[in-house]
C-alpha cells in the first residue's frame, strides 16, 4: 500500500474527508444529526460548572453572603442538573441512531460488491483493496469511521476553545493595581502577548510529539494487518472441523503452536510494535504527555502571580485555570485530529478509490420481448475473450447459434473455456471481440436486469445461502409455496423436503440461525436446480451438476434430464462424457475454441478428435 | 456473553487471578505484573497531584506567601506532574505487547486443544459451545483473557485511592462519606438494574448483527456473485438486512429507553450528592472551621471519592465477569478426552516392519442417533494391501474410514494394529501411520516447500522435489519466480499463488508422499476433474501405494479397478467383497451400480455384459493401467 506512505496536502485531506462525511450524511443523516447535537452539547456544559464554582469561590473567599452563596449554590446545582439531563436525551437518541455503526459501515463497502460490473470483482486488485479497506477499518478504525470520530472532534475542539478563550479572555486583559510595584509588568502589553505565545508554542510540542509517534504507527498498517491475519489464521487453524482430519494426521498443530508462540511475531512481547514501543513511539508519547505539566506550570505562574499582586480574587484563579487548561487541551486535540485526518486520508482515497470503481459495462436500454413461445434465439459471432490483466486469450473466435428448444452439452479439458462461455453469454463478462446477438440485437444494447431474466443457471460452484429453504429457491421472502415445492420435487428433492423440520421455512446450515439443518452437497445441488426451474427461464443452463452425487443419484438426474428441461433450450456441461448422450448436439471446446460440433454418434466416429480423446479416458474403464 | 445458567462456575475469581498471573510468570512475560502495578503506582500518584495541586497553590497566593516560595510550589507540581504522566503514558505503551503475549499463550492452548482433542469431541455440541465462548474471550485485547489485567490494574487505583479519599474525608465528617456512599451505590445498583434488560437479551442483538453480517458478507463472496446476478438475489438479501437491522434498531430503542431512567436517576443523586456536600462544607467555612482552599480540596476529594466507589463496584463485577470468561477457557482446556493421548502406550513405526490393521465386529453408532451406521463390520488391510471402497452416499463409508484412522472408536467392537486395540496406543502416535488425502484439507498459509513437509523446521528440501516430482507438480512449482518458497493461501498472504483443483489435488499428494506413511489413505478425487486429468491422478495415485497398505475411496466404481479387493459398502454393511471381476460375476449391488455407470459408455447399448472375453480386455486394461501407462488414453 504504497499510498499510505505519501502525504497529502491539507487540502486533498479536507476534501476527501468532507466527501466521506456528507456520505455518511446522505446514508444515515439522523445518526449524523444525533452525534452533532450530543458533541457540541458535551463541549459547552463544563463551562457552566466552571464558571458558577468560580463565583461560588469567590464569595466564599470574599464576602461571604450566605444569602448569595445560598443562590449561587442552588443555581449551580440545577444548572448542572438541567445540563445533565439534555444530555441523558441527546445520548441516548445517539446511541440508538449509532447502533450497528460497523454494520453500517460494512453496508456502503457491500453496496458497491453488489451493484459492480462481475467483472470488478474478479480482479484481485479489488478484492484486494476491498479486504485492504476491511482490515484497517477492523485494526484501528481507520477510513470512514474516523473520518466521522474526526470531523466530530473537530467540531468539539473549536467549541471547546471559543468557550475557554471567552473565559480566559479577561485573564490576560485584567490589571494589576499600580501598588503592586514591579508586578506591573504583569501589565505590559509586550509582556502578556509574551507570555501568550510562549503557551502556544508549548501547546504545540505535544501534538507534534504525538504526531511523529503516530506516524510509526500508520507506517507499520501494512505489517500490521499481515500480524493480524497470521493471529487469526494459525490460532485458530485447530478449530475447523472440516479440517480436523488432516490436522490430526499431519500434525497441523505444530506449526500453529510455532507462530502463535512466537514472541517475535508481530505483536508479541519482542516483536516489531514492542521495539517501536519501548524506542521512539514510547518516548514521544511519553514527552508528549509530559508537556502538559509545563504548560500547568506555566500557567499557574502567570495566573497566580497576577492573583498574587492583586489582579483579581480566588474564585478567578480557579476559573482562569481550569479554562485555560480546557484551550489547551482543545488546541492539542486540534491539532492532532488534523494530524490524525491527514493520515486518515490516505486510507480514506483507498475506500474512495473502491467506491468508485467503474462499471464499464454498456447498459443498454432495450427491453426484452416477453415471448411465451419463448423463441428467444441467441448466436456467438467471431466472440474473443480475454481476461482483464491477461494476454491470453480465454476464448477464441467461437461461433455457435442455439437452436430453440435444443439441448446442447458442451465439453472440454479443465481450463478449455467452457464455463467462461457461459460466463459470456449470460452478460456476466462482455467479450473483448466480436458480438453475442439475441434476437439478432447485440446483447449490450439490452436492459442488462432484463436480459438476466431468460437465464436460469446451475453453475459449478453454484452458491445456496443461510436461509430458508423456500426462499433460497424462490429468491424472494414471499414465494409461491405450492411452485417451490413442485421444483424441488423434479429436481429429486421431495423425499429430502418431507424431512425438513419446518419444510420450506426451514433454514438451510447454521450461519444464520442455530436451528438451520445442514445438507449434504447432492442435496445443495438439488434445490440449486430446483432453484433454476423454479426461474422458469427461457435457457437454462446446467455446469457439471451432478458432481458430488453418487452414481443412482446420478443417473435419476440424466433419466429426469429431459423432463425436468421441458421445451427450454438447454445447455449442459459435464465432465461426465456420459451425459452428453442426452444432447441434441455437442459442441467440444479446446484451448477457448469450439474444435468439434455434431452428436455423440458422429463425433465419437472422428478417431483422432479430442472428443474421442476424452471418451476413451472414461471409457477404458467400463470396457 | 451473560451467563445465564445457575450452575457454578468451574474455577472462583480468585483462582482465575491465580491462573492469568501463574500464565504471565510461567511464559516469561513477568513485565506483565510488574507493569500492572507500577502503572496502578503512578495513576494513584498522578491523582494525588491534580487533587492537591489546586489548593496548595491557592493557599499560597491566599496567604500572599513570598512569591520565590508560590513560584517553588508551582515548580514542583509541574515537574512531579511530568515526570509521573511521562512515566505513566510510557508504561502505559509498553503494556500491551506482554498482555498480547500472555494472551497468545492462552490462544495457542486453546487451538491446540481443538487441534489434538478427541476427534467425537468436535461432534460434541457441549465442546464446541465451550469452544466457541473460549475463542471469544481470546479474540481480541478487549476480551477476557486479554481485559483483565487492565480490570485488575483499576481496581488497584480505585481501591488505594477510595482509601487516601476516605481518610482525608473522615478527618473532616465521616457522614459526608455515608452520603456519597448511599448515593453513588443507589445511582449504581439502579443502572445495573435497568441496564439488566440489555444485558439479559445481549444474545438476542448479537443474533441479529450475526445475520445482518452474514448477509453482507456474501457480497465479497466471489462464488455466489454469479448467482446473485443471475438471479436478481440483491433485492432478496437487501430486504432481510433491512427486516434485521429494523429488529436490531427497536431493540436498541427499548434498551436505550429503559436506561434512560438510570441515567435520570443519576441525575438526580448527583444532585443530592453535591447538594449536601456544597451545603456541609460552606457551612464549615462559616463555622471558621476551613479556609477556601480546604473547600476546594474537599470539594473535589467528594468528587472523586464518589467515582472510586463506582470504580470499585464496577471493577468488581467487570472481574466477575471476566472470571467467568476465563472459567469457560479453562473448562474448555480441562474438557475431557476420551481418547488415550500422552497416557497411551507409545508406537513409532519402523519401515522394516509389516504392518495390518483388523477390525472385529465393529459397531458404530453416531451419538443421539437411533440406529447403528456400521453394523458388524470385518476385515483385514493386510500389509501390502490396495483396497477399494465403494458405495452410494450414505453407505457408511466416511466412518468406516474415520474408524480405521482412529478419528472414533467403536461403539462395539475393535480395531486392532498387529493384533493390539487401537486404544491402548497414544493416539497421536497411531495418526503418524497414515498418509491420506482427504476430501477437505487443509493447505497451510506457509511456502509450497512447508505444505509438503508439513514443518518449516528442517525441510528436506531434496524429498519435497521428489515428491512433487511423483505428484507431477515439480515443472509447475519450478515455473513460479519462487519456487519452492512461493506463499500459499490468500487467506493470509496476498502474494499467495492460487492453484487450480488438479493442481492442489498434486500437492496434497505431494505431501502425503512425503510423509511415507504405512499406511495410505484415499478419499474420492476430485470430482472436478476433466477426463484426462482424473485418469492422471489415478495413474499418480496407483504409483504411490506401491509397497504400502492403502484404502481407496470412491463412488466412480471404474476408478478401483487397480485395487486387490473392493468392499461394496451399503447400509453401514459390507455387501460384498472381492476383485473387480469377482464382483461382476457376483451379478450383486455392485454389479448393478457398475451398470447403472457403465451403460453411457457403451458403444452399443444393447452390448452383452456377461460375455467372458470381455473380462479377460478388461483385465488386459488393467495391467496396462498399472504400468502407468493408463493415461495415455488417446491410444
Amino acid at each position: 500500500m504504497s499510498q499510505n506512505k505519501q502525504r497529502l496536502s491539507w487540502l486533498e485531506m479536507l476534501k476527501v474527508n468532507q466527501r466521506a462525511y456528507l456520505l455518511f450524511y446522505k446514508m444515515y443523516p439522523r445518526m449524523i444529526l444525533s452525534r452533532f447535537a450530543l458533541i457540541i452539547w458535551k463541549a459547552l456544559t463544563p463551562y457552566v460548572g466552571i464558571y458558577f464554582s468560580a463565583l461560588i469561590i469567590e464569595e466564599l473567599a470574599g464576602a461571604k453572603n450566605p444569602g448569595r452563596i445560598r443562590f449561587l449554590v442552588l443555581l449551580t446545582l440545577f444548572l448542572i442538573a438541567a445540563g445533565s439531563l439534555v444530555t441523558a436525551l441527546l445520548e441516548k437518541w445517539k446511541n440508538v441512531q449509532s447502533a450497528g455503526m460497523w454494520l453500517k459501515i460494512k453496508k456502503i463497502l457491500s453496496e458497491k460488491l453488489f451493484e459492480t460490473d462481475y467483472v470488478n470483482l474478479n480482479e484481485t486488485k479489488n478484492m484486494e483493496l476491498y479486504s485492504a479497506i476491511c482490515q484497517n477499518h477492523n485494526s484501528a478504525g481507520w477510513g470512514l469511521y474516523r473520518t466521522l470520530e474526526d470531523c466530530e472532534a473537530l467540531c468539539q475542539t473549536v467549541i471547546v476553545i471559543l468557550g475557554g478563550a471567552s473565559l480566559t479572555l479577561s485573564l490576560f486583559t485584567s490589571q494589576v493595581p499600580e501598588s503592586a510595584g514591579k508586578y506591573t509588568i504583569l501589565n505590559n502589553p509586550l509582556f502578556v502577548i509574551l507570555i501568550a505565545l510562549i503557551m502556544l508554542a508549548v501547546t504545540c510540542i505535544s501534538p507534534v510529539l504525538a504526531g511523529k509517534a503516530g506516524r510509526y504507527l500508520t507506517s507499520l498498517a501494512d505489517i500490521h494487518n499481515l500480524g493480524n491475519r497470521m493471529f487469526s489464521y494459525y490460532g485458530h487453524l485447530g478449530y475447523d472441523t472440516k479440517k480436523a482430519a488432516d490436522m490430526r494426521i499431519y500434525r497441523q498443530d505444530k506449526i500453529c503452536e510455532k507462530y502463535n508462540l512466537n514472541k517475535e511475531s508481530t505483536f508479541g512481547s519482542r516483536g516489531v510494535f514492542a521495539r517501536y514501543q519501548k524506542g521512539p513511539v514510547g518516548f514521544y508519547l511519553a514527552g508528549a504527555s509530559a508537556v502538559s505539566g509545563i504548560f500547568t506550570g506555566i500557567a499557574y505562574v502567570f495566573v497566580c502571580l497576577k492573583a498574587w499582586a492583586g489582579a483579581f480574587g480566588l474564585g478567578a484563579v480557579t476559573r482562569y485555570v481550569a479554562s485555560i487548561t480546557r484551550v489547551y487541551g482543545g488546541i492539542s486535540t486540534l491539532i492532532t485530529t488534523m494530524e490524525d485526518m491527514r493520515s486518515n486520508a490516505a486510507f480514506l482515497n483507498m475506500v474512495f478509490e473502491f467506491l468508485d470503481i467503474p462499471d464499464h459495462m454498456y447498459q443498454g436500454s432495450l427491453t426484452v420481448e416477453k415471448r411465451n413461445d419463448r423463441k428467444y434465439e441467441v448466436e456467438f459471432r467471431n466472440v474473443s475473450f480475454q481476461y482483464p490483466g491477461s494476454q491470453e486469450y480465454a476464448l477464441k473466435d467461437v461461433n455457435i447459434k442455439f437452436e430453440i428448444g435444443k439441448k446442447l452439452a458442451v465439453v472440454g479439458m479443465n481450463g478449455s473455456g467452457k464455463t467462461t462461455f457461459i460466463k459470456l453469454l449470460c452478460r456476466l463478462y462482455d467479450p473483448t471481440e466480436g458480438e453475442i446477438l439475441l434476437n439478432g440485437i447485440d446483447i449490450r444494447k439490452y436492459n442488462y436486469r432484463e436480459y438476466m431474466t431468460i437465464f436460469s443457471v446451475v453453475f459449478q460452484d453454484f452458491k445456496l445461502f443461510s436461509l430458508p429453504l423456500g426462499e433460497n429457491v424462490a429468491a424472494r421472502t414471499n414465494y409461491d409455496r405450492e411452485l417451490v415445492t413442485e421444483a424441488l420435487e423434479k429436481a429429486g428433492f421431495k423425499q429430502r423436503l418431507a424431512k425438513m423440520p419446518h419444510g420450506l421455512s426451514t433454514c438451510l446450515y447454521k450461519e444464520y440461525t442455530e436451528s438451520g439443518v445442514s445438507i449434504s452437497g447432492g442435496e445443495a445441488q438439488k434445490i440449486a436446480i430446483a432453484r433454476a426451474l423454479y426461474k422458469n427461464a427461457p435457457f437454462i443452463i446446467l455446469d457439471e451438476p451432478t458432481a458430488s452425487l453418487d452414481p443412482v443419484a446420478e443417473a435419476e438426474i440424466y433419466e429426469k434430464f429431459a423432463e425436468i428441461v421441458g421445451d427450454r433450450t438447454a445447455i449442459y456441461i459435464s465432465h461426465r462424457l456420459s451425459s452428453c448422450k442426452f444432447c441434441d448436439k455437442i459442441a467440444v471446446f479446446h484451448h477457448g475454441t469450439i474444435v468439434q460440433t455434431g452428436t455423440h454418434q458422429s463425433l465419437l466416429t472422428d478417431q483422432t478428435g479430442i472428443y474421442h480423446t476424452l471418451w476413451q479416458a472414461q471409457a477404458q474403464y467400463y470396457t | 456473553m451473560f451467563t445465564k445458567s445457575n450452575s457454578t462456575p468451574k474455577y472462583n475469581t480468585f483462582q482465575n487471578i491465580g491462573f492469568m498471573i501463574r500464565l504471565a510468570w510461567n511464559s516469561d512475560e513477568k513485565m506483565v505484573l510488574v507493569l500492572c502495578l507500577l502503572i496502578a503506582l503512578l495513576s494513584v500518584a498522578q491523582n494525588l497531584i491534580d487533587l492537591y495541586i489546586s489548593p496548595v497553590i491557592l493557599d499560597a497566593v491566599e496567604n500572599h506567601v513570598p512569591v520565590i516560595r508560590l513560584l517553588f510550589t508551582i515548580a514542583g507540581f509541574a515537574i512531579a506532574s511530568m515526570a509521573v504522566s511521562a512515566a505513566l503514558t510510557y508504561a502505559r505503551q509498553n503494556s500491551s505487547p506482554g498482555r498480547i503475549s500472555v494472551r497468545c499463550e492462552i490462544v495457542n492452548l486453546l487451538n491446540r486443544k481443538a487441534a489434538t482433542t478427541a476427534y467425537p469431541n468436535l461432534e460434541d455440541n457441549r465442546f464446541l459451545k465451550l469452544l466457541e465462548k473460549s475463542n471469544e474471550y481470546t479474540n481480541c485485547n478487549q476480551e477476557a483473557a486479554g481485559a483483565i489485567w487492565e480490570t485488575l490494574t483499576l481496581l488497584l487505583i480505585n481501591l488505594t485511592c477510595f482509601f487516601l479519599y476516605g481518610s482525608l474525608l473522615t478527618q473532616v465528617q465521616p457522614v459526608l462519606i455515608l452520603v456519597i456512599l448511599a448515593t453513588s451505590g443507589t445511582s449504581y445498583f439502579l443502572s445495573r438494574h435497568l441496564d439488566s434488560y440489555r444485558y439479559t437479551h445481549l444474545d438476542e442483538e448479537a443474533e441479529y448483527a450475526k445475520r445482518m453480517l452474514y448477509l453482507l458478507n456474501q457480497a465479497k463472496d466471489f462464488g455466489a456473485a454469479k448467482d446473485i446476478r443471475i438471479f436478481g438475489l440483491c433485492t432478496w438479501l437487501e430486504e432481510l438486512y433491512e427486516k434485521n437491522l429494523e429488529a436490531f434498531l427497536a431493540f436498541h430503542r427499548k434498551a436505550e429507553g429503559v436506561y434512560l431512567w438510570a441515567r435520570i436517576a443519576d441525575v438526580i443523586l448527583t444532585f443530592l450528592r453535591n447538594g449536601t456536600a456544597y451545603a456541609f462544607l460552606i457551612y464549615l467555612v462559616f463555622q471558621q472551621e476551613m479556609d477556601v482552599p480546604a473547600f476546594l480540596l474537599l470539594f473535589t476529594a467528594v468528587d472523586g471519592f464518589s467515582s472510586w466507589v463506582l470504580g470499585i463496584l464496577d471493577g468488581f463485577r467487570t472481574l466477575h465477569k471476566q472470571s467467568l470468561d476465563i472459567s469457560t477457557i479453562r473448562e474448555c482446556l480441562d474438557y475431557p478426552e476420551i481418547f488415550s493421548f500422552t497416557d497411551g502406550i507409545p508406537l513409532k513405526w519402523e519401515t522394516q516392519k509389516s504392518y495390518e490393521i483388523r477390525l472385529e465386529h465393529v459397531f458404530f453408532r453416531y451419538p443421539n442417533a437411533s440406529e447403528d451406521t456400521l453394523k458388524d463390520i470385518n476385515f483385514t488391510l493386510h500389509p501390502g494391501e490396495k483396497l477399494a471402497m465403494v458405495g452410494l452416499n450414505g453407505a457408511g463409508k466416511t466412518t468406516l474410514i474415520r474408524l480405521i484412522c482412529g478419528f472414533y472408536d467403536p461403539t462395539a467392537g475393535h480395531v486392532l494394529l498387529n493384533g493390539t486395540d487401537i486404544r491402548t496406543y497414544n493416539r497421536t502416535d497411531y495418526y503418524t501411520f497414515f498418509s491420506a488425502v482427504f476430501q477437505e484439507f487443509s493447505l497451510l498459509a506457509a511456502t509450497v516447500a512447508a505444505n509438503v513437509a508439513q514443518t518449516e523446521d528442517e525441510i528436506d528440501q531434496k524429498r519435497v522435489e521428489d515428491c512433487l516430482e511423483k505428484a507431477g507438480l515439480r515443472a509447475k512449482i519450478k515455473s513460479l519466480p519462487r519456487q519452492y518458497e512461493t506463499c500459499l493461501n490468500r487467506e493470509v498472504y496476498e502474494d499467495a499463488v492460487l492453484f487450480s483443483g488438479g493442481e492442489t489435488q498434486r500437492l496434497m499428494l505431494a505431501r502425503a508422499l512425503y510423509k511415507d506413511a504405512p499406511f495410505v489413505i484415499l478419499d474420492e478425487p476430485t470430482a472436478a476433474l476433466d477426463p484426462i486429468a482424473e485418469a492422471d491422478i489415478y495413474g499418480k495415485y496407483n504409483e504411490m501405494t506401491q509397497g504400502k497398505s492403502s484404502i481407496f475411496i470412491s463412488h466412480r466404481l471404474a476408478s478401483t479397478r487397480f485395487c486387490d479387493r473392493i468392499l461394496m459398502l451399503g447400509d453401514g454393511k459390507i455387501l460384498e467383497e472381492g476383485t473387480h471381476e469377482e464382483l461382476l460375476n457376483l451379478g450383486g449391488k455392485y454389479a448393478q451400480l457398475y451398470e447403472i455407470q457403465s451403460k453411457y459408455y457403451r458403444e452399443k447399448t444393447e452390448m452383452n455384459h456377461t460375455d467372458m472375453s470381455k473380462f479377460t480386455d478388461r483385465e488386459q486394461t488393467k495391467f496396462v493401467y498399472r504400468k502407468g501407462e493408463g493415461r495415455n488414453v488417446s491410444e
